[in-house]
């Protein structure tokens, strides 16, 4: 970026990914799930992505559910109390997804090795069948006996990677108002960091309250303003995750048809994130915003 | 059932001890949070992939909920949570896990049934329970159905190493002095034979017989003599995990 104005569209800051690129997703679980810069990536037509999420659930299934994503590594991905990830299990299933089988160690590991520009990470020998399953992201690694069992894990580095926080300044000074879960390690370890926020706020408010900026400017590429922009996860006191709206998604993954009239409603036909809110309605957005004042 | 299954987990807990549990684990929950209310007022729970500690609702909501969240009496940052949970030994005392599939020797599978490739069945993944079974001083496995299809011979895939092969075969691995210490399930209470570490039948629930149990597991338990009958919970015990802990009544729905 040459200026040192970062603050962008969805469509700029996702304009030009590349088919075949790795793509790290931000969040945890029904937590900042990244969603509506993953509903412009599909909207702007980028495939056979490799999909790098931290444990996530409608973020990676949505981009596998709508056949753009031809791998992804998988520590946990989950929709809680509503199952399992419908369109990941499907397609891990069918064997249309390549499925890179991770743990904890491994992901960690590999993120790290890549950050600290490491050929890899040593992680402990856990006497898993990750290594016979996913050879290319555990490797042996001697060591003397009587020491520890280790493995190497080589780096992961995502070519671009999705965040959402809930504010920051147009310089890119972003700020997580709860738990910002491994998303400071996935933007570390990538070249390229795109960040939603609820809200730009000035950067006197981000000095005021610098104990909240998690990812200085120099480390984002590009910050877009998106009220709702998780939803239907929650963002960190602003908004909770929609329940509702979590279960039409897994009910509308059961059948095609179902689902492409869902990605036509919800990902295809809004043009931008205005027109997205618009299809949910200020009644049900109201209801999702947490009170200030509630004790 | 799911009442049943929180208590008999949360006796086993000690004041001071240091758990952690993943998500969507109601039981696993409640049995932290009913222990907290009686025996093991200072026992510590983390929220593993969240690095929550010590979430304090009086009902059960998914650890990733965030309301959930927002109780904590910590969050961790997950960078520097990891290191505990992914390579320390023995930070934690304990962790309690369901899986797919569980095998004679407490191996866990959470991960796919039948071939990795083309599975029949596709789990949610690794979960990050190798690292709690590897590394944790021991560990609790909670299972809310007991048939063939959870009790197996050999896990399709070992994604939470619990006595490996049996006898020695963990530590001659090399993984720190650990594994599987009870299996609670809807017809027993469970525990792995000192030697062999072949899965042992400790207590049966009333009214369930030593014949049912054999006909609902792919492998032969180990006997010794005559089970105990388990003990249920008490009044007290109930009255604890209804008011303070699951107010809402999710393991008498959820779990029934």
């Amino acid at each position: 970026m040459t200026s040192v104005h970062k603050l962008v569209s969805l469509d700029e800051a996702l304009g030009e990914v590349r088919n075949g690129s790795s793509v790290a997703l931000g969040g945890w679980i029904f937590n900042s799930q990244p969603m509506a810069l993953v509903r412009q990536l599909i909207r702007n037509g980028a495939t056979d992505l490799d999909l790098i999420p931290a444990p996530g659930s409608i973020a990676p299934d949505l981009l596998i559910g709508a056949g753009r994503a031809r791998s992804t590594v998988c520590v946990f991905l989950s929709f809680e109390q509503y199952g399992l990830a419908p369109h990941f299990r499907r397609a891990a299933e069918t064997g249309a997804l390549k499925v890179h089988e991770m743990d904890g160690p491994g992901i960690a590991g590999g993120l790290r090795a890549a950050l600290c520009d490491l050929p890899y990470m040593p992680i402990p020998d856990l006497a898993t069948d990750l290594p016979k399953v996913n050879p290319e992201h555990y490797r042996p690694l001697p060591t003397p006996p009587g020491e520890r069992r280790l493995l190497a894990v080589p780096p992961i580095r995502p070519d671009l990677c999705l965040i959402h926080a809930q504010q920051a300044d147009e310089h890119g000074n972003v700020q997580f108002l709860g738990a910002p879960f491994f998303d400071v390690m996935l933007a570390q370890a990538s070249r390229r960091v795109v960040v939603s926020v609820d809200r730009i706020v000035s950067s006197e408010k981000i000095r005021r309250c610098n104990h909240f900026t998690k990812l200085p400017a120099n480390m984002v590429h590009a910050v877009v303003e998106v009220p709702h922009g998780a939803h239907p996860t929650s963002s960190a006191g602003l908004y909770r995750a929609d329940d509702a709206h979590l279960k039409e998604y897994v009910k509308a993954s059961a059948a095609p048809e179902r689902f492409s009239a869902y990605l036509a409603r919800y990902v295809e036909s809004p043009v931008n994130n205005g027109a997205y809110l618009d299809t949910l309605g200020a009644a049900r957005l109201a209801g999702l915003v947490l009170s200030q004042t509630r004790t | 059932m799911g009442e049943l299954l929180a208590v008999l987990l949360a006796r086993d807990f000690a004041n001071h001890e240091v758990a952690i549990i993943g998500t969507n684990s109601d039981i696993q929950l409640a049995a932290c949070r009913l222990a907290q209310h009686r025996q093991a007022p200072r026992l510590t729970w983390y929220s593993g992939p969240g690095g929550m500690v010590n979430p304090r609702l009086d009902r059960l909501v998914s650890t990733a909920d965030a309301e959930n969240i927002e109780s904590a009496e910590a969050w961790m940052d997950l960078p520097v949570m990891i290191d505990f949970i992914d390579w320390r030994i023995h930070f934690f005392d304990f962790t309690i896990l369901s899986a797919l599939q569980v095998d004679r020797h407490g191996n866990l599978n959470t991960v796919v049934v039948g071939e990795h490739a083309k599975p029949r069945v596709r789990g949610p993944g690794t979960v990050g329970i190798a690292a709690l079974t590897g590394l944790s001083r021991r560990y609790y496995i909670v299972l809310t159905r007991h048939d063939r299809s959870a009790l197996v011979p050999k896990v399709d895939f070992v994604s939470g190493p619990g006595f490996l092969e049996g006898g020695t075969s963990r530590e001659n691995y090399g993984l720190p002095p650990g594994g599987p210490k009870l299996v609670v399930t809807p017809l027993g209470v469970f525990d792995f034979e000192p030697v062999s570490k072949a899965m042992r039948v400790k207590s049966l629930h009333p009214g369930v017989t030593l014949e049912q149990v054999r006909d609902a597991t792919g492998f032969d338990l180990v006997v010794d003599g005559t089970p105990a009958i388990t003990e249920m919970p008490s009044a007290e015990e109930l009255r604890l995990l209804r008011t303070h802990v699951d107010s809402t009544a999710t393991l008498r729905t959820k779990y029934a």
